[in-house]
């Protein structure tokens, strides 16, 4: 028994080791454990409240024990890239933007809450809804609907999307991330809107002047080909015809400095923030000076890249004389605060010409019916081989439904024939809403 | 909902400070069975099983150069009676003049058994005087009163379920009031019938019960609605532990077994092998009339009740190559059903097992078949390791993908500080799985990292014990089974702890006593059997047979008597 029991000891080992690990992890806990304590923190270890949508539809809630969202599968996949999770798995939620700060550490009592926070958000769950299925549960994009006076935005969607309360298993990929603000696509011929703006402020002949098409423009040894034979138009009917022979004439007259400086003062280029959300920087190249991509560049093709927000803002602008309501996710009774993005002539002027193009063009009796004062562009980006993605923006010039709006819709095409029912089907929601 | 966080700190501290002064400061005296005399020395025969010879390590030593070193084994059966087993087989052994072969021959109290060229006399204390030497030995208990550490716990686990109470969704507060009012009822009906029974060794329950309880706890956060079922499965759980520790009583039949179970485990493992390649499924659950198990967890049990041996059989190389087919069989097919954690820890104790088996020179041989297993093992299931080998150490880099369960439970534990969130009041149980493989850090986020600590020192408690009270076990069966025990319970622990802490790669094995799910509760109870075996201290346990019965049954000279009225007093227990 000796020999056995000698051997036994060996058992101990195991326990040696154990307490080494256990040392180990303990050392680790005392240097690291704020770090891994607060990682979780956002609100997930019981910070309270409630995220509300502007009718009161509880969309997240979280009490001492458990999170939740809501109960219709169909608000909570519609609305989760406003929500976000409690396990900021987007980074640009509201749940991650409001909450994210509303814990401390310390090492004996772990983290603490902060005091329940309520957020009613600016956001119609039904109309995240209604743009969720105007895009389609099966296709990917993103739509964002804003009141351009008061700058609350209505909703934000982005396909594909995720129900937060599955695992990750069932989520498609790249659903996390929100194609409104996290995202840059090709603008395509939207970006004309652009172009117009430092075409109307620098070129001072611009409205007198012809555009010819014939079909293509030939700049150095490029050629850009158009999507008709347009011949001599004005910029008026350029932007209408969305030609890309008059268009790509244009920024070569503008000239880059004068495109750059507009692309950039308009915030294309910067990380635009939506009541604590933020999004990515856009891309606006500055080699073009002398280069042929210049005149690809003026009409959204190229390098050029927006995030679909920084669209908004700027047809927001346009709607209201130039004038931005700042983008808001809060629902607040403060006054919107206004700050000059577009020059107000200039303004006044797309407004003109982009109503001009849906009365010429898009046959608004068909298309948009009972959308009154409609203003919008069309883009069709082309992505470098595939469908192109679709888009439309713009808003309604209509003080009873202030709102403007951005669809794209990736690799659906024509943006007449795509994006632009599912924004006609998203601002319909929204002018029933007003209704009731 | 504060001051329960900080008392049941403190409970906790003190519950495990006095099941640490029980059993690892209290008298340990050996039980003495005969007198063994050559020439002018007398040694007491302590142990059923005895090694003779010249070596310091043998337990009879008769220090002459024509005694081998390790001669021959000297056993006490059952019933009282001793045998004699040659073990070096040259010869040198005979008794009253009869030559003694490997298989043994029986040694009456007086008779001359030449041992070499000593002559030794074994003779009996007979019932008057062995009761008298057992009556001197301190009793179990006597020092810290185990009543009064029950007390404690049941405080303990009052205020658990008033955490609960507080935090938990009303529908659920009557399932989790009865859990814990049939988990306090079962420890005080366990403590009383081990009373009426004379029995006042009761740490390892109460250490069993005290973890079963943090395992409640879990369940009652993270599933209330399975909160009937876990109480039926410690229920279950108890009453196995009863019966394999009454089963465990008698040696003999105790040995005699070993191959049928043995063939049982197999049966039991081809059969999961079977039917989960149909499901396709989680391939390591057995599913039987609606009800799941875990084979792999029972398997521990009986591969503990067949690698544990006597130590005469040790001395017979033969059996050595039974056990390592044995060995090879589990490991392999849990191998093949992928449980790569659970063919970890077999392996674990597998060494254990060998090495307490064997030695030297035959450790080296089985630890180079273990090695092989282990080869086998990897290549099996290499793409499985291989993901999990390169996340360890990296999790941060990864939380959202290979790193998601490892930094979660990190999160957690640290969000809970020291004192905990209180029960109900953790994020971690909504994570899957988390209430069986990071229960560590579920426990740490609601109770705190001290009681978190005192799990593991829990465990770390019962494995110094039984590798204390193994030196007083009679057999080698119950010392080896008593330290593979503790050694399957630390392998478990140490990879389910480590792996969601991220200080081993993640294996998803079970936390005794606390990860939610029955099999590994059920196993780990009767591990708990084996441990009991080992404790010789008087009124130990009820696995051991109070010396005094055993000597007035030897005395009687009838088997079939004594060991029914040895049977009746345990069935009174149970």
């Amino acid at each position: 028994m000796k020999k056995i029991t000698r051997r036994a000891l060996t058992v101990l080992m195991l326990a040696a080791a154990i307490i080494f690990g256990m040392s180990v992890f303990v050392l680790r806990y005392v240097d690291e454990g704020r770090d891994w304590a607060l990682y979780f923190s956002r609100a997930n270890a019981g910070a309270g409240g409630e995220l509300r949508d502007r009718n009161g539809v509880v969309l997240a809630a979280v009490d001492a024990t458990r999170s939740a969202f809501s109960d219709d599968a169909e608000t909570r996949v519609a609305c989760y890239h406003v929500t976000g999770d409690y396990w900021n798995r987007t980074g640009t939620g509201a749940l991650s933007a409001y909450w994210g700060d509303m814990q401390e550490y310390e090492l004996l009592s772990g983290t603490t809450k902060k005091e329940p926070k309520q957020f009613t958000l600016t956001v119609d769950a039904s109309l995240c809804r209604a743009a969720w299925n105007a895009i389609g549960y099966n296709r990917r994009g993103a739509a964002m609907l804003m009141n351009y006076k008061t700058g609350e935005v209505l909703a934000m969607v982005s396909l594909p999307s995720v129900d937060p309360i599955n695992g990750e298993a069932k989520v498609a990929d790249t659903a996390f991330i929100n194609r409104c603000l996290s995202a840059t696509f090709p603008p395509g011929s939207i970006f004309k809107l652009v172009t117009a703006a430092a075409a109307i402020e620098d070129v001072p002949d611009l409205f007198s002047r012809q555009f010819l098409c014939e079909g293509e423009y030939t700049i150095g040894t490029v050629d850009i080909h158009c999507t008709g034979v347009h011949g001599y138009q004005s910029v008026e009917q350029a932007l209408a015809n969305s030609c890309n022979s008059a268009f790509a004439q244009i920024a070569v007259t503008t000239g880059y400095n004068s495109l750059y400086r507009h692309v950039r003062d308009y915030g294309f280029l910067d990380t635009l923030e939506l009541d604590g959300l933020y999004s990515v920087p856009g891309n606006y190249r500055t080699e073009y000076a002398g280069n042929p991509e210049l005149a690809w560049s003026g009409i959204g093709q190229s390098t050029d890249l927006i995030t679909p927000f920084a669209m908004l803002r700027y047809v927001a602008a346009i709607a209201n004389d130039g004038m931005l309501a700042t983008p808001r996710l809060i629902l607040s009774d403060e006054a919107p605060a206004e700050t000059r993005l577009v020059a107000e002539s200039t303004a006044r002027k797309l407004k003109e010409m982009m109503s001009y193009t849906v009365a010429a063009h898009y046959d608004p009796q068909t298309n948009f019916p009972g959308l009154y004062g409609l203003c919008a562009k069309t883009g069709t980006a082309e992505v470098g081989g595939g469908t192109p993605h679709a888009w439309f923006t713009g808003f309604l010039d209509d003080a009873a439904h202030p709102y403007a709006f951005v669809v794209m819709i990736e690799h659906a095409g024509a943006g007449l024939t795509s994006a632009a029912p599912a924004a006609a089907a998203i601002l319909r929601a929204a002018i029933a809403a007003d209704g009731n | 909902m504060t001051w329960s966080k900080y008392a049941l700190i403190a409970l906790s501290l003190v519950i495990m400070l006095r099941c640490i002064r029980s059993m690892l400061s209290s008298g340990f005296e050996a039980e003495t069975w005969a007198t063994a005399r050559f020439g002018r020395d007398s040694v007491p025969v302590t142990h059923w099983e005895n090694l003779i010879g010249r070596a310091r390590s043998a337990d009879i030593r008769i220090d002459r150069e024509d005694v081998e070193r390790i001669q021959a084994v000297l056993r006490r059966r059952d019933d009282g009676r001793w045998t004699i087993y040659d073990v070096f087989s040259r010869g040198g052994v005979s008794v009253n003049g009869e030559p003694v072969t490997a298989d043994g021959a029986e040694v009456e109290s007086g008779a001359a058994v030449k041992v070499g060229g000593a002559t030794l006399r074994l003779q009996d204390l007979g019932a008057a005087r062995g009761s008298a030497l057992d009556a001197q030995r301190t009793s179990a208990g006597k020092s810290v009163s185990p009543a009064l550490t029950l007390f404690e716990l049941t405080l303990f686990q009052l205020l658990l379920l008033f955490q609960h109470l507080v935090t938990a969704a009303g529908v659920h507060s009557l399932s989790i009031t009865l859990g814990f009012a049939v988990l306090l009822l079962l420890e005080w009906f366990c403590y009383y019938a081990m009373r009426l029974i004379g029995r006042s060794g009761f740490e390892i329950e109460t250490i069993a019960f005290y973890l079963t309880g943090l395992g409640l706890s879990v369940t009652a956060s993270s599933a209330p609605q399975d909160m009937f079922k876990q109480t039926v499965l410690i229920l279950l759980s108890f009453v196995l532990f009863l019966l394999l520790g009454l089963w465990l009583r008698d040696l003999r039949r105790t040995a005699r077994t070993r191959l049928l179970v043995a063939a049982l485990a197999v049966a039991l493992l081809a059969l999961n092998l079977a039917t989960s390649d149909s499901l396709n499924g989680a391939k390591s659950w057995l599913s039987v009339a609606g009800f799941s198990f875990q084979p792999s967890e029972l398997v521990k049990v009986a591969y503990i009740y067949v690698g544990a041996a006597t130590l005469d059989r040790l001395y017979r190389r033969r059996n050595l190559l039974l056990f390592i087919v044995f060995s090879a069989l589990c490991v392999g097919a849990l191998a093949l059903i992928g449980d790569f954690g659970s063919a970890l820890v077999f392996f674990i104790c597998f060494l254990v097992i060998s090495f307490l088996r064997s030695g030297s020179i035959a450790t080296v041989f089985l630890a180079v078949s273990g090695a092989a297993m282990a080869g086998f093992l990897a290549v099996s299931i290499k793409p499985y390791i291989a993901r999990r080998f390169a996340t360890w150490g990296h999790v941060w880099e990864d939380v959202y993908g290979a790193g998601y369960q490892q930094t979660r439970a990190l999160g957690a534990a640290a969000g809970g500080g020291l004192f905990g969130k209180g029960a109900g009041g953790g994020w971690l149980t909504e994570i899957v799985a988390a209430d069986t493989d990071m229960v560590f850090a579920v426990i740490c986020e609601e109770q705190g990292l001290i009681i978190a600590l005192c799990m593991v020192l829990a465990v770390l408690t019962l494995s110094f014990f039984a590798v204390r009270t193994a030196r007083r076990a009679r057999s080698a069966y119950y010392a080896i089974a008593a330290c593979a025990a503790v050694s399957m319970l630390m392998a478990q622990m140490a990879l389910n702890v480590f792996g969601s802490l991220d200080l081993l790669p993640f294996t998803g094995v079970t936390f005794p006593f606390v990860s939610r799910g029955g099999t590994s509760l059920l196993a780990c109870w009767m591990m708990m059997a084996f441990i009991k075996g080992a404790d010789t201290r008087r009124g130990g346990s009820f696995v051991v047979r109070p010396v005094a019965e055993l000597f007035s049954a030897a005395g009687a000279e009838r088997k079939a008597a004594p060991k029914g009225a040895g049977r009746k007093k345990g069935g009174r227990g149970a």
